[in-house]
């Protein structure tokens, strides 16, 4: 069953990273959800979360628009999305979910977040198998960003103590 | 890589293989790639958090895919439908956290993500600065490649990303 109460820390970690990353706003467009196979856009970043809350969180974009966004976090001009492009994306969705991560663990969450994985493969068909995804479309003045939140809050003993060496309590 | 994240993978994969789909697979000689992962028809991704982090795949062709689907639910699968991808996700999951239970016993504390199923040949998928060692595994009609884009996590064990940074001081 998904909880709707993860939504909102993670609309406004996009909204915050996006606005000190790329300087540009976010309008959240209307929300979904979806329980097949998600169709990938040109480019999808997969990040993967574990703890209190568990699931994998997927951003969609075109490459025009992930080619116009690394311009702007990097400063210099891509004509291709290569190696360092990709890497740059794929960091925004880290970052991002990383600051989700934050706000989950303000409202009581323990979680914490794989490295990415990005995939440049328009069409194919991307399976959250038995999890069902809040598909959060996200306009910028860049371009569409797709959030595909596949998240729930992780039953007593399956999640995993975060050991928190550095004090965030 | 550490060879002590090999073992338990390996170990987890021969285990797990045999006992659900009762084939005897065959380990191909190791290889590092360092370049991206062209996707094959399907691909199940796992992440790993903890003392070992990083995604592993398993990929196969999708002959390969129905035939271990159809050996594991003793069923026949014409199609690779949702009940199929299932079973084959599945596989992945339970042969991660075999491995994660093994690395744990070798000190190594990790958690396991959900799984992702990918479908769809040729794409690009990219572990950034984790470098895939490739095992190929092979059995009667069936062919699986496990890639372990893993590393050891020194330190507070958090993704960066997920520290929190303290507010810019008023000076």
């Amino acid at each position: 069953m998904v909880n709707v109460t993860f939504l909102n820390p993670f609309i406004e970690a996009v909204k915050d990273v996006v606005k000190a990353e790329l300087g540009i706003e976010v309008t959240r467009g209307p929300l979904s959800l979806q329980k097949s196979a998600l169709t990938a856009d040109e480019v999808t970043v997969i990040l993967s979360m574990v703890g209190e809350i568990q699931g994998v969180v997927l951003f969609g974009l075109s490459t025009q628009t992930a080619l116009i966004m690394v311009e702007k976090m990097i400063g210099q001009k891509f004509t291709t999305f290569d190696n360092l492009a990709q890497s740059g994306i794929a960091e925004l969705g880290n970052v991002i979910t990383g600051r989700a991560s934050i706000n989950y663990s303000k409202a009581g969450y323990q979680t914490n977040i794989s490295p990415p994985t990005l995939i440049v493969g328009k069409g194919i068909q991307i399976s959250t198998l038995d999890f069902s995804r809040i598909v959060v479309p996200m306009a910028t003045n860049m371009g569409e960003l797709v959030v595909n939140l596949a998240l729930r809050e992780a039953t007593p003993g399956t999640e995993a103590p975060i050991p928190l060496a550095i004090g965030n309590k | 890589m550490n060879v002590n994240f090999l073992n338990p993978f390996l170990d987890a994969a021969n285990e797990v293989l045999k006992q659900e789909t009762r084939l005897d697979f065959i380990r191909g000689g190791l290889s590092l790639d360092k370049s991206h992962y062209i996707s094959d028809d399907v691909t199940v991704i796992l992440a790993i958090v903890g003392m070992v982090s990083g995604n592993v795949f398993y990929s196969m062709d999708q002959a390969t895919a129905l035939n271990l689907a159809s050996r594991m639910m003793y069923e026949p699968f014409e199609e690779f439908n949702s009940l199929a991808q299932s079973g084959i996700a599945e596989l992945g999951n339970v042969i991660t956290g075999k491995a994660s239970v093994k690395l744990s016993q070798s000190g190594y504390e990790a958690t396991i993500s959900p799984p992702t199923l990918i479908q769809g040949k040729g794409a690009t998928i990219n572990t950034l600065d984790y470098p895939r060692i490739i095992v190929p595994l092979v059995a009667e009609n069936a062919s699986v490649v496990i890639h372990l884009a893993l590393k050891e996590t020194a330190g507070s064990r958090l993704n960066a990303a997920a520290i929190p940074v303290p507010d810019r001081p008023n000076i």
